[in-house]
């Protein structure tokens, strides 16, 4: 048994979590719900015994209250750091990890078990193959049977199943549920994934180093209920989300059944943050849905290994086509080669009817494209407005006119009151808004958006996908995202599927909801799609 | 301190040294140090154009003359033309040395007169000038004077008695150089081996596990100093076999201090380690705080006992001079364990890398920053 008494972790003058409480029982999987940056790794940290913190854990009602107290019941503890396999070591095989990972902890070789857990992760035919050539999913998969070794009775798990592909990630959890029912142990799992609360027996929702909320889920969504409306609606004190809406003020509105995401919006009304109203103006009269990009049989391939093999896609104005797939389906590549940055091996690449073959079509592709990667191609070391201005002049827009679109896209984003301040002091969310703002700085047709929302909190997710929604409707503008929260596909139009390089559905969202119409969620079409 | 647990993480070091093809840095990095160092910094200088003019055409003259030729340092021509055209040689950099031998020259050496012998040496390169002069003063006394009754003081060179140049000067660079590449080398390596765990992320196998920092210290220190300590034969034989330097001294002597020197060296890489927590920095630091007192307070360049008061002191504080000085002892002088001040070295060595590993496990924490 494991309880926490106002556990805080400091980063110099941040609290990383701040008076964290809670206990837990043998045998009982407890899961750490929250945005990057929520204080959920800090707090695991601080139970492992690995970073200082102020506060007492007990063991077992053995109490401590540092790493170094901690030392004597780390051989209890089985901690997975947050990573893909962050623990392993490139250039030695799964058996060498193996005998590496009992040495250090001093354990006798248990054949029979061993041999139990490389069968639960379906890895006893890899035995010889280096870490380093590991699949993601088999890597995590591998980092967990080792977490598993030395028998811990405290499994702590910090975000196992991020960027992990949806197969491998029920693989994860029927692990951790095997090792529960059959050795009793007490699991802590971190997640940014909310559907995967259904699999635990209470979760801890963090809201920036805060436990918002805590207990057994089906029970913490009801606390929402009596806030939560059906429809979007634009309200004073409002806020509204996937067909929600919530308010503390009762509205004249249909009751509707909220989810563990509504206690977020509901903490965020509770707590009157500021929630900004993301509004465009309709720019001209264009309802059109030409087709803007098309891709015919795109082809990427690295020495003998084919990247994308042969993939057919057609953006046109005013979609949201969501292109999904596990990490190392081809997702980057392809978005590579549209973008022009990686040359294209085989197939045809077109542009409002134009055909990119030389170095100058790319060139005329790239003003014709927004872009936002994964890591917001910001320079920290200048401010929002030089920032702004910045691309602006690298899109060559008129001074004037740049400053007029930048002032008004504050606005409209909701950051002008942030112009005059670093990337790096700002919240995630709003680089993510102003990251968008440069990317459509120069009235792109096509806005491609890589990974945008992972590590984002709900409130700005919500957030982003009503930017996205505003730039769909409001300027016709045709728009590819990528992501790999798969409950994000709702919210596209049309989805493209990708697996080991290879199309295997493209599809309108709702009619992928018709083929499988016993599915609870996206989640399961997409596993089912991929099987 | 469970032996198993440190044979394990040595075993995995070693694995991973193997087939990250890390092991080709760890042999060839010294090895290119002192081959780079030991042929790079020349302050011999050999084949200086010389031009005698003899206006004394006699016996000891002559003598003079041969001393020159049959040395690998001049190229010696005798030309019959006046002092003026030969400066003007000099001037259009035909020339690097004139030796004006006066006429009378060998009349009034008997006659016990001190006549005078003019030099003239191009200055453009005050190092190689200084060196060259060195050379000239040195031919004329004693390769000259074999045969004739010359002694210093009977010939007044024009010329300010200045360093004495060794005549051989690899001798006097490759021991330094190893000192220098014994300095960063190892500190590399083990500054590496604990870094590159934090920015991969592997330090949670550490944190995480009952290991404790004794075992974790050695298992981390071990596989670099077994590995160095091959270079302790492999740099001695290039010394010895491609360099041609002679070994005088005691060889437990050299081995010995080096196997510390190399202790010191893995404690500033302990150090680093500690400090920095992504390879590319903690190699950087690694060679800035190396490579700058490895080379300058070494003594290779300058003599520790003709520095100024300040760098004096910086010398006698950083632990590459102790080192050189018996590795220079081993090579060149020999006088071994013999010397109290070899004792003396060799123990503020050892002082000097226990106190460092001390400290770097000190500041070594079990736990995230």
């Amino acid at each position: 048994m494991i309880e926490v008494k106002n556990v805080s972790v400091k980063y110099k003058n941040i609290y990383g979590i701040k008076n964290a409480s809670f206990k837990a029982q043998d045998g009982e999987i407890v899961g750490l719900i929250g945005a990057d940056g929520a204080g959920k790794s800090s707090l695991l940290h601080a139970i492992s015994g690995v970073i200082s913190f102020e506060g007492e854990i007990l063991y077992n009602n053995e109490p401590y209250h540092s790493p170094k107290e901690a030392e004597k019941f780390k051989k209890y503890i089985g901690l997975m750091p947050q990573g893909l396999g962050l623990v392993l070591y490139d250039f030695m095989s799964i058996k060498e990890h193996f005998d590496f990972f009992r040495d250090i902890r001093g354990i006798k070789k248990d054949i029979e078990y061993e041999n139990r857990l490389l069968n639960m992760a379906g890895l006893e035919k890899f035995q010889n193959r280096l870490a380093g050539n590991l699949s993601g999913g088999m890597r995590q998969k591998l980092s967990l049977i080792l977490t598993l070794l030395h028998r811990p009775k405290l499994l702590i798990l910090d975000e196992p199943t991020t960027g992990v592909d949806p197969v491998s990630r029920l693989e994860l959890w029927d692990i951790v549920n095997e090792m529960r029912e059959q050795d009793n142990i007490t699991a802590l799992i971190s997640t940014a994934y909310m559907q995967e609360a259904e699999k635990m027996d209470r979760v801890m929702l963090f809201d920036e180093g805060e436990i918002i909320a805590s207990g057994k889920a089906d029970e913490l969504i009801k606390t929402a209920e009596p806030y939560t409306y059906s429809g979007e609606l634009k309200y004073e004190n409002c806020v509204s989300f996937n067909k929600r809406t919530y308010s503390l003020n009762k509205l004249d509105l249909p009751k509707a059944k909220p989810d563990l995401e509504s206690l977020f919006f509901v903490n965020a009304l509770q707590k009157k943050k500021e929630l900004i109203n993301i509004e465009l103006k309709k720019e001209k009269e264009n309802s059109s849905n030409e087709v803007v990009m098309k891709a015919e049989k795109l082809t990427k391939v690295f020495g003998n290994f084919v990247a994308d093999d042969k993939i057919d896609m057609e953006l046109r104005r005013g979609e949201i086509l969501g292109l999904l797939g596990a990490n190392g389906a081809g997702k980057t590549t392809f978005i590579k080669m549209l973008l022009g940055l990686y040359p294209i091996d085989g197939g045809k690449l077109t542009l409002l009817d134009k055909e990119i073959k030389s170095y100058k079509d790319r060139l005329e592709l790239k003003s014709k494209i927004g872009y936002v990667s994964q890591r917001f191609a910001l320079y920290d070391d200048m401010t929002v407005r030089e920032n702004m201005n910045y691309f602006a002049s690298m899109h060559k827009i008129p001074l004037l006119e740049a400053n007029k679109k930048i002032k008004e896209y504050a606005k409209l984003l909701g950051f002008e009151n942030y112009m005059d301040k670093f990337p790096k002091e700002l919240p995630l969310g709003i680089n993510q808004r102003f990251s968008i703002a440069v990317a459509i700085l120069h009235d792109p047709v096509v806005l491609f958006l890589d990974e945008p929302t992972s590590g984002v909190d709900t409130i700005a997710r919500s957030q982003f996908w009503k930017l996205v929604k505003e730039l769909k409707e409001k300027m016709n503008m045709a728009i590819l995202i990528t992501t790999h929260y798969m409950s994000e596909a709702e919210y596209c139009d049309r989805v493209v599927l990708l697996k080991a390089g290879k199309k295997i559905s493209d599809n309108t969202v709702e009619n992928l909801h018709k083929k499988f119409p016993d599915a609870k969620n996206f989640e399961e079409i997409f596993i089912r799609l991929i099987k | 301190m469970r032996i198993n647990v440190i044979k394990a993480y040595i075993k995995k070091e070693f694995l991973d040294l193997f087939r990250s093809k890390m092991l080709v840095m760890v042999y060839v990095m010294p090895l290119m140090i002192v081959f780079l160092f030991g042929y790079g910094i020349k302050m011999e200088v050999t084949h200086s154009r010389t031009i005698v003019l003899d206006n004394d055409n006699s016996k000891t003259s002559l003598e003079i003359i041969n001393a020159f030729e049959h040395s690998k340092y001049y190229d010696t021509k005798v030309l019959n033309i006046t002092d003026n055209q030969a400066l003007k040689m000099m001037k259009q950099n035909k020339t690097d040395i004139i030796i004006d031998i006066p006429a009378g020259f060998e009349k009034r050496l008997f006659k016990n007169q001190k006549p005078e012998i003019g030099v003239f040496i191009d200055g453009a390169f005050p190092i190689r000038a200084t060196t060259m002069q060195g050379y000239v003063i040195n031919t004329l006394i004693n390769k000259a004077s074999v045969n004739i009754p010359i002694t210093k003081n009977m010939i007044k060179i024009n010329q300010r008695t200045l360093f004495n140049q060794s005549m051989k000067d690899t001798w006097a660079i490759v021991p330094g150089i190893i000192g220098l590449a014994l300095l960063i080398a190892p500190a590399i390596l083990a500054a590496l081996l604990i870094v590159k765990e934090k920015e991969i992320g592997t330090i949670f196998n550490f944190y995480s596990s009952p290991i404790t920092k004794t075992e974790f210290l050695i298992a981390k220190l071990t596989p670099p100093f077994l590995l160095h300590s091959l270079n302790v034969f492999i740099l001695l034989l290039l010394a010895l076999y491609i360099f041609g330097l002679p070994f005088r001294g005691s060889f437990w002597l050299y081995f010995l201090a080096t196997e510390i020197y190399i202790i010191v060296s893995l404690g500033i890489g302990l150090l680093v380690s500690v400090m920095t927590s992504s390879q590319v920095t903690a190699l950087v630091v690694t060679i800035l705080i190396t490579i700058i007192p490895g080379f300058l307070y070494s003594g290779i360049l300058m003599p520790i006992s003709s520095m100024d008061k300040e760098s004096y002191i910086e010398a006698h504080l950083l632990p590459v001079m102790y080192y050189n000085h018996i590795i220079y002892d081993t090579f060149l002088i020999g006088s071994g364990f013999s010397s109290s001040i070899n004792l003396l070295y060799l123990g503020i060595l050892f002082i000097y890398g226990i106190a460092l590993i001390l400290l770097g496990s000190l500041f070594l924490k079990k736990r995230l920053k």
